[in-house]
């Protein structure tokens, strides 16, 4: 899956690509090497791609926690794909792949990146994907209209 | 409880300016680009064939193995479509499905049930012609089954 992602990638004119077998691995690599964008697996060993994730949003170690990063995974169970959110995942895309998916993937984080949340128990993309125009609070985000506070 | 800082997309480094994102997100969006992204794809289907087949090699050997057997008809259920094996990955999809609502159920998958979608995912994926229609069939009534199954472990639950 890896050769087949590389050779997707460099189709699309991207060249300098770092491989590595897990996320532990690719830790090493970002600390030195600064990259633009991650894809990862979400079953690895020993470290997952949720764990990777949580690295690199949350470890003061982390060279970039604003860092892209694509889950490719063929795991779509619902708290699978919650975890992954959690840890600070920047766009999901479930196996089989296809190079539409991938691309579009890709054309949305350049597009359209997504404002980053900090909180007590988050770091990450806004998990809110869309605007609701109903919603009645609680607003717990500073910029929010109203002031009701979480208890 | 604090309030969540906002960090907007302006306030952190982007990966290129946004006249450029918008060109290469064009670009990314256009035909030429998936057609020339699905050959890829297409070079690579007898390495993902082989590595398919080293999946389904494992799988058959887990034997009883259930989390073996769960992580391997994951990786089957999202690499076998890539690699044009359909029926093999629509046939390991059945079985995550399955895996996945027994788990939400809280109950032990049948092993009989296992070991017919081990036993077909096999049969598939080392068929000459792995999407005709004696997969389909086999695709649809594994599904079946997977249904009756659950029918049957909610109704066992219920009582």
């Amino acid at each position: 899956m890896r050769s087949l992602l590389r050779s997707l990638l460099n189709s699309i004119g991207i060249r300098e690509i770092h491989e590595a077998a897990n996320g532990t691995a690719a830790l090493e690599i970002l600390r030195e090497k600064p990259c633009d964008l991650v894809l990862s697996d979400l079953a690895m060993k020993p470290m997952d791609g949720i764990d990777f994730t949580r690295d690199v949003r949350q470890s003061p170690r982390s060279a970039n926690p604003f860092l892209p990063v694509i889950m490719v995974t063929g795991h779509t169970e619902r708290h699978k794909v919650e975890a992954a959110r959690d840890a600070g995942v920047t766009e999901f895309i479930a196996k089989p792949v296809t190079a539409q998916s991938l691309f579009a993937r890709i054309g949305e984080i350049l597009e359209r990146p997504r404002a980053f949340v900090r909180c007590e128990t988050y770091f990450g993309p806004d998990r809110r994907r869309k605007a609701q125009e109903d919603y009645a609070g609680p607003w717990r985000r500073h910029g929010d209209h109203h002031d009701l506070q979480v208890t | 409880m604090k309030k969540a800082q906002v960090i907007p997309p302006d306030d952190y480094p982007q990966m290129v300016s946004k006249s450029d994102a918008a060109k290469m997100a064009r670009a990314l969006r256009s035909p030429e680009t998936t057609a020339r992204g699905a050959k890829v794809i297409q070079s690579h289907g007898q390495k993902l064939q082989l590595a398919v087949h080293d999946y389904v090699r494992e799988l058959e050997n887990a034997a009883g193995n259930l989390q073996l057997i769960f992580e391997k008809a994951h990786e089957l259920r999202g690499f076998a479509e890539t690699a044009g094996l359909r029926a093999t990955g629509r046939i390991a999809g059945g079985l995550c499905r399955y895996f996945d609502d027994m788990e939400r159920l809280g109950a032990t998958p049948d092993k009989a049930v296992i070991a017919l979608h081990v036993s077909a995912i096999g049969r598939a994926a080392r068929a000459k012609d792995e999407a005709g229609r004696m997969n389909d069939t086999v695709v649809k009534e594994l599904a079946a089954l997977v249904a009756h199954k659950l029918a049957e472990t909610k109704a066992a639950l219920a009582v």
